[in-house]
């Protein structure tokens, strides 16, 4: 038998994944590019819950709530890509940019 | 039982004045119509209450004719009620004011046309532009007057009374004002006219005020002022049951009685409130005979009559109020019978002939001669009448009043020269017209000692008083003397007034005559001989009074008698010496004007005028009095103390509440408000160095977001291995 | 049974709100006018149906308890209901013999004064109308209320329209601006101090209550008992509102500019109903509640009557223009409304056993509220006069005028009979009261009253010398030649005032019949000092 792959490794995949996340959502200029930091956040928090699910769970057939979760944040996730990119071009359309830069309005 | 529908009698006339001025005020002749057809009416009432009354007789005094069935106004538990009350005199007055009033009314029709002169010489004659308004005006007079005489109670005598005063107003002025195509007055006639009507009410309200001041304490000391029970002997005595005095030495009786006695002064134009009657001849003559001879004023006299118990309750009680009823009347008749004498006005004449002769009727009240003095009202009332009204005519033919423009007039007007002839020698007391019988009358009760309630007998107070009127007898006989030669006899001085003279028209001389008949027989209603007069008013005693004794006729009685036609006819005599012997030239002036300064004086009526009157001059303009002036320096000094002070202090708290208004304003703009702003632009600048932070970055926020996100972590972190 | 009160207080209020939706001018004073004779015809049958109402049938609804049943025994068509009850404010209505004829003469006359407005008013014309509805709710609601926090509001309500008809309306040459600054500053300094007297009402009576009928002496409760202090302040501070509002000398100077420069129908609500708030204060308030110290300043509020009516017939001789010197004579008769209040507050404990003492005390008031009646109807029409006057001439001063009597003979006889009621002439509507108020001032401030007695004679003079004679006699002038007479409506504005004055004058005991009853019942208050 193969021994399993302890939880930990999923835990550092996720904390990877996420940080590439966070430094596209916090650095990168370009809005599409932003949009996909925050795709890949939430792919980072769903191989958590994935893992924690697998691993924490006390009977994994009876308690699933932990992939429901994760099914959740997928659809979330899909939406958030869809309205996200719905704005991205009404900006572009109307400031020609997606530099996110140059997108200030609430500056004071 | 005419009696039940007394209070008929003025509501008639006083129909009449709403119905003329309601409806009929467009039409002269129907006006006039409906206001004789009033006094008619008031008028045979009258006749029939009198009728009955007389036949009655004597006992009527002990129960007259009473009922105040009108609630007029009420007070607490008791009420002031309207109603009638006819006694004797009162009866007697029901006989005199409707006549004299009829007569006057159908006088006035004709009087109160004027002629006048077209541009192309025709003569036309024209209604006075406010004939209507006349009626209306008499009319309502003749109600007030007919009201004072049946009122049961002294408010509604006095109601009577005021109206009448009104009435007196608005008809001495009647021709004060004057529209553009009135030509029959001038600008001169209206200025006095103006002027007298205002004197006359103001001097008469002098006297109502003290009147009212006198009826409302004798409603207060005795209760009521109902004359049945007024003069119970028992309710006059809670007169005396008052504490106090109300002034130092002076029982509330004396005071009362001399109060309501003010108000005769000033209505029946007596010493010192006299002022107001010769300016009130401004008016159109036929008021002159009705009301300022032969009814208004003599309303005076009857309210002493209806108060005389009163009068006699002072007296009694230790005042002296009669005497100076006497006294003030005796003065009166002899001081008005001297500025009479220096009067060129016809009318004026007239007016202080009749103040004079008001003053024979109060002296005669005064010495308790009642019954003489209640005769003398009545027939003056006649006589006086007939000799306006005669001097109204010849006013009329001549378009003067002034007598030294006159002169020869019997032969243009015999029948209004021998109804003034009659007139002129009842005035002067001749044997046997109507004055002799009632002055010679008074002046033998004062001879007598009267019915004197206290002395009897002669002693020096009556003796002035008779020395007073005899003199005052005499001069009267002077005047009436003069003015007769003046008027009527010698050449005419003024020729194109003689001229256009004429006997007055039918509507005019019937009435004299009618008058001239009363003057003539009237007075022996109450001759010695069969003085039904007497028996009627006097002998069962008045109003809770005594019988008063009747005067024998004797010795005295005739050398009276003789004495007084003497003293008459010497003025006559001396009148005729004077201006008839004579005859004035047309220029000349008076012969008596030798008399230097007396004349002067008597001309100027002892300058009493300037004195604390209102001095009327001849061509419209007026000067005030010293009193008047004074009331005047008072007025301004008040409207200046108005304005400076009581407006002043006003105006200065609102002056001194803005000053510290925009002291408040200045501590609340720069303290109270600094503090306000102050707190503001601190809050500003913090801010505006605070939202920096806000970069409009998505990204900046997001880095906060997570920064924050890690400090809390790493805050969990911690706190977990501690 | 019908709340005449309500109606007759509101239904001017609805009609003031109405206005205000109305589109054309035309129709809002066809409006104003018929919605204004509503209140008439309700004050009218009211009046007339009052002596029907006699306990227990006097209320129309009471929701009070019954001790407002007991106390208030002597007013009909009662309303009561509790409005604030956590300090005992309600809603009480009462009207007896004193107010009966103030409401019907409040209704009376604002109808007039909408029907002549109408024809004068041509600027702003929905805020007139407005407006004086709105002036006609405050003045009834003042003559109904029984609860002195109620009578506290209404006297204020009226203050507010008063001020905007004097401010906009008025005469642009009398500074009316000035003078409604000065009406509303100083009738509002004088009603502080009456609140701070309802609040020391409130506080020292026992259980605390604002209800007129309540406090008043006899009934359950003595306000103050003999605390001299606290009550003779109370006192005073009522007595300044209601002599403000009178006015009593010194207190008088806002009255001849609020008048002067106040459109037509403004002097003659202010002159006819205005004034008479204070007048009905003395006698609703004053003489119920404080017996007692009305009688320890009986002498003192005597003297400031006198002064008023001989200093101000003699300041309203001394003016030249015709609206002023109207204005002073309020002055003066005013003066004798508060002699008559003096006269009957003055009766002593011992006098007050005597029953001529007490017929007298009886006549002073009948007499006064007679004489705020009559002069409510005398001085309304002699502004209307004056304002015609105005209208034709475009001046006020006398001088300027003469020989009118022949030139517009209607217009001179409505003048001389006005005139002549207002110097107080038998047979017309001021002598009466005039009369009544002397015959009670003689029984207790005898020497007052014979100073008093002379402003008659100072009204006649000025009257006689400076109206009449300036307006009406001597010849008339070329200036004047085309002066037109008065017309149809203003003869119709005129008209009810004339008969009024005679009708008062020839038989008051239509009125006095209805006040007596009330005096009777105040008389019975009087009693217990």
């Amino acid at each position: 038998m193969i021994t399993q792959i302890p939880l930990v490794y999923y835990l550092a995949l996720a904390a990877a994944l996420f940080c590439v996340g966070s430094f596209g959502a916090l650095a990168r200029r370009n809005a599409i590019a932003v949009l996909m930091g925050i795709e890949l956040m939430l792919n980072a928090v769903n191989i958590n819950l994935v893992a924690f699910w697998r691993y924490g769970a006390a009977d994994p057939v009876v308690n699933q709530a932990g992939i429901v979760f994760a099914l959740f944040v997928i659809t979330l996730a899909a939406a958030e890509a869809a309205v996200g990119l719905a704005l991205i071009i009404a900006i572009y359309r109307s400031r020609d940019t997606v530099n996110i830069e140059e997108i200030d309005l609430l500056k004071w | 039982m005419v009696q039940n529908y007394t209070l008929f009698i003025p509501a008639l006339p006083f129909l009449a004045f709403a119905i003329i001025v309601l409806l009929t005020r467009k039409s002269n002749r129907l006006s006039a119509l409906v206001a004789i057809t009033g006094v008619v009416a008031a008028l045979v009432l009258s006749y029939g209450v009198f009728v009955e009354a007389l036949s009655e007789g004597a006992e009527l005094s002990l129960n007259p004719f009473y009922g105040a069935p009108i609630v007029w106004a009420p007070y607490g538990g008791m009420s002031f009620n309207f109603g009638w009350y006819v006694d004797p005199i009162g009866a007697a007055m029901l006989f005199m004011v409707p006549t004299v009033c009829l007569m006057i009314f159908i006088y006035s029709t004709a009087y109160m046309r004027h002629s006048h002169v077209d541009e192309h010489g025709h003569h036309h004659n024209e209604d006075d532009p406010r004939y209507a308004r006349f009626f209306a005006y008499i009319s309502l007079f003749t109600a007030m007057m007919l009201l004072l005489v049946i009122s049961s109670n002294l408010l509604e005598f006095f109601i009577a009374w005021e109206i009448m005063g009104f009435c007196s107003y608005a008809l001495i002025g009647f021709w004060s004002f004057r529209g553009r195509k009135e030509h029959h007055i001038d600008d001169a006639q209206v200025g006095r006219a103006r002027a007298a009507s205002i004197k006359a009410f103001l001097t008469t309200r002098v006297g109502d005020v003290l009147l009212m001041t006198g009826i409302i304490l004798l409603l207060l000391t005795v209760g009521t002022l109902d004359f049945t029970k007024m003069y119970d002997p028992q309710v006059m005595n809670n007169m005396l049951s008052a504490t106090t005095q109300p002034l130092p030495g002076v029982e509330w009786p004396v005071l009362i009685a001399l109060l309501i006695f003010c108000g005769t002064i000033g209505k029946s134009a007596q010493f010192p409130l006299h002022i107001w009657l010769p300016d009130a001849m401004e008016g159109p003559t036929p008021v002159s005979a009705l009301i300022h001879a032969a009814t208004m004023v003599s309303a005076g006299i009857f309210l002493v009559i209806r108060t005389y118990p009163l009068l006699t309750f002072a007296q009694e009680t230790g005042g002296a109020a009669m005497q100076v009823v006497a006294i003030v009347g005796a003065f009166t008749a002899l001081f008005a019978a001297t500025m009479g004498l220096a009067q060129n006005d016809i009318k004026r004449v007239l007016a202080y002939s009749t103040i004079s002769q008001l003053g024979y009727m109060l002296a005669a009240l005064g010495i308790g001669a009642f019954v003489a003095g209640s005769f003398h009202l009545i027939t003056h009332a006649f006589f006086k009448a007939l000799l306006f009204l005669g001097a109204g005519a010849v006013i009329h033919a001549v378009g003067t009043n002034d007598m030294f423009k006159m002169g020869g007039l019997w032969r243009k007007m015999p029948i209004t020269f021998v109804t003034f002839f009659i007139g002129a020698f009842a005035l002067m007391g001749f044997f046997p017209l109507s004055g002799f019988w009632s002055k010679d009358e008074i002046l033998l009760e004062a001879l007598r000692g009267g019915y004197f309630p206290h002395e009897g007998g002669q002693d020096i107070f009556l003796q002035v008083i008779y020395l007073m009127l005899a003199v005052g007898a005499f001069i009267t006989a002077l005047y009436t003397g003069r003015q007769i030669f003046l008027t009527f006899f010698g050449k005419p001085r003024d020729p194109e007034a003689y001229e256009q003279a004429h006997e007055a028209p039918a509507a005019m001389w019937a009435p004299l005559a009618v008058l001239a008949t009363f003057t003539v027989f009237l007075g022996f209603w109450n001759s010695p001989f069969a003085p039904a007069f007497f028996h009627f008013v006097g002998e069962t005693g008045f109003m809770g009074m005594g019988p008063f004794e009747h005067v024998e006729f004797d010795q005295i009685a005739l050398s009276n008698a003789f004495l007084s036609v003497g003293i008459a006819l010497s003025g006559f005599i001396a009148a005729w010496a004077i201006y008839g012997f004579r005859s004035v030239k047309a220029g000349q002036s008076d012969p008596l004007a030798h008399l230097g300064i007396i004349w002067k004086m008597l001309s100027s009526k002892y300058w009493l005028d300037e004195l604390y009157g209102y001095k009327i001059n001849l061509d419209g303009t007026a000067k005030p009095g010293l009193l008047i002036r004074l009331v005047g320096l008072v007025m301004r000094f008040l409207w200046w103390f108005e304005r400076a002070i009581v407006d002043g202090l006003v105006n200065l708290a609102g002056w001194f509440t803005r000053l510290l208004a925009r002291l408040w304003g200045w501590v609340d703009s720069h303290i109270v408000d600094g503090l306000v702003n102050a707190t503001g632009s601190v809050t500003g600048e913090i801010a505006g160095w605070w939202r920096t932070m806000q970069t409009g970055n998505v990204q900046n926020y997001a880095l906060v977001a997570v920064a924050g996100a890690m400090a809390l972590a790493i805050l969990f972190l911690l706190r977990s291995f501690t | 049974m019908i709340p005449y009160l309500s109606l007759i207080t509101f239904i001017p209020l609805l009609g003031a709100i109405i206005v205000l939706f109305l589109p054309n001018d035309k129709i809002i004073k066809q409006f104003a006018i018929v919605w204004s004779i509503i209140p008439l015809i309700l004050a009218t049958v009211a009046w007339a149906t009052m002596s029907t109402w006699q306990p227990p049938y006097n209320f129309v609804y009471n929701y009070c308890g019954p001790a407002i049943d007991v106390a208030s025994a002597s007013y009909t068509f009662g309303e009561c209901a509790p409005w604030i009850p956590v300090i005992g404010i309600q809603y009480h209505l009462g009207a007896d013999g004193l107010s009966m004829p103030l409401i019907w003469l409040t209704t009376l006359l604002t109808t007039l004064g909408l029907f002549y407005s109408a024809k004068v008013i041509n600027t702003r014309v929905k805020e007139f109308f407005a407006l004086f509805l709105l002036l006609a709710v405050g003045m009834l609601g003042v003559f109904v209320s029984l609860d002195l926090f109620l009578f506290y509001l209404f006297w204020e309500i009226g203050l507010v329209p008063m001020y905007f008809l004097i401010g906009i309306w008025g005469h642009d040459t009398d500074r009316p601006q000035y003078a409604a600054i000065k009406f509303f500053m100083y009738t509002l300094a004088g009603s502080v101090f009456m609140l701070l007297g309802i609040i020391a009402l409130y506080l020292y009576s026992t259980p605390n209550t604002f209800d007129m009928t309540l406090l008043a002496a006899g009934q359950s409760n003595m306000p103050f008992g003999k605390d001299v202090l606290i009550s003779s302040l109370a006192f005073l501070g009522f007595f300044l509102a209601f002599s403000i509002k009178m006015p009593l000398f010194p207190f008088h100077t806002w009255l001849p500019d609020a008048h002067t420069a106040a459109p037509t129908a403004g002097s003659v609500i202010l002159a006819g109903i205005l004034l008479k708030l204070g007048g009905y204060g003395f006698f609703r308030v004053l003489l119920p509640i404080f017996p007692q110290v009305s009688q320890q300043w009986a002498f003192w509020i005597g003297v400031l009557a006198v002064i008023s009516i001989v200093y101000g017939s003699l300041v309203a001789m001394a003016q030249t223009d015709f609206k002023r010197l109207v204005a002073y004579s309020s002055v003066g008769h005013m003066g004798f409304v508060v002699l008559g209040f003096a006269a009957a507050a003055a009766l002593t404990a011992e006098q007050m056993t005597n029953q001529n003492y007490i017929n007298s005390g009886a006549a002073a008031i009948n007499g006064a509220v007679l004489a705020m009646i009559s002069h409510g109807v005398i001085t309304g029409g002699l502004f209307f006069l004056v304002g015609m006057l105005y209208e034709r001439t475009h001046t006020r001063e006398l001088s300027q005028f003469g020989g009118f009597g022949a030139q517009i003979p209607v217009y001179g006889a409505l003048l001389l009979l006005t005139a002549f009621a207002s110097l107080g002439l038998p047979g017309l509507a001021g002598f009466v009261g005039e009369f009544m108020v002397m015959q009670g001032a003689y029984s207790t401030l005898t020497i007052l009253a014979f100073i008093g007695v002379w402003g008659i004679v100072f009204t006649a003079a000025y009257f006689l010398w400076k109206v009449i004679q300036r307006i009406l006699l001597g010849s008339a002038d070329e200036r004047w030649v085309k002066l037109p007479d008065l017309k149809g409506y203003e003869i119709l504005t005129l008209a009810p005032l004339a008969v009024l004055m005679f009708v008062i004058g020839i038989f008051p005991n239509w009125i006095l019949d209805s006040i007596n009853t009330a005096t009777i019942v105040i008389l019975e208050y009087m009693k217990q000092i």
